[in-house]
């Protein structure tokens, strides 16, 4: 069973970002949009970049973009057409918001 | 013909309104709000000062783009600032560090104060109204 998380909420203002990490699961995707972008800067995001290849992470680009959010290496650049198919491809999507 | 003078009552060193501003800016109205208020209270040639806290200093952050996620842009309006007379514009220093931004601000003459002094900027206000 597989899991995608989407993350909409600037961890710097909602405890939302940590409890996501905390049920996250190997095999899971996350994709961080709209102030979930924020988040690619906050404390917590080191501890998910080490799960990279258990974990599959994301970020809208448009939406990092206009944020003016420099986005690392170590996250995919997606189009929010793009979160349709991850919806597909996993079992569950929980939206953190 | 006599002309009647409204005296202000505040006194020099104190300001009259203080607006927080603790959103970031595209995923609520509420900076737009703020906005709308100081530029109204500005335009009745009252004083002004607004504060950028928490998540509200994303709003200052430089090279921002809300028409790409199809958004009228008021950001932009901040530069009109100095148009209504809106001088002070204090900035949380730990708000922005624990953020890893620089002080890189989209509008000039902001003041980057640490918390002591960003409270001490704040309680010289008569009116505070967050965001």
């Amino acid at each position: 069973m597989s899991t995608l998380h989407l993350i909409r909420q600037s961890a710097f203002a909602s405890n939302d970002f940590a409890q996501c990490l905390s049920v996250l699961d190997h095999r899971d995707s996350v994709v961080l949009m709209d102030d979930g972008c924020y988040n690619l800067k906050h404390s917590l995001m080191d501890s998910l970049i080490k799960r990279v290849g258990s974990v599959n992470i994301n970020i809208i680009a448009s939406h990092a973009q206009a944020r003016a959010i420099e986005i690392i290496t170590a996250v995919n650049t997606i189009e929010i057409s793009d979160v349709v198919e991850l919806t597909f491809t996993h079992n569950k999507v929980i939206t953190w918001q | 013909m006599t002309s009647i003078e409204q005296n202000s009552s505040a006194s020099p060193q104190e300001s009259v309104l203080a607006i927080i501003n603790s959103k970031a800016p595209f995923s609520s109205s509420h900076g737009k709000d703020a906005l709308d208020v100081a530029l109204i209270f500005a335009a009745f040639e009252q004083k002004v000062s607004l504060f950028f806290q928490g998540d509200g200093v994303y709003q200052l952050m430089d090279k921002q783009d809300g028409s790409l996620l199809g958004i009228k842009d008021y950001l932009k309006t901040f530069s009109a600032f100095e148009f209504y007379d809106i001088e002070d514009i204090y900035v949380c220093q730990p708000s922005l560090a624990s953020r890893q931004l620089d002080e890189d601000f989209h509008i000039d003459d902001v003041q980057v104060l640490s918390s002591i002094e960003f409270g001490l900027a704040l309680n010289r206000h008569q009116h505070v109204l967050r965001f």
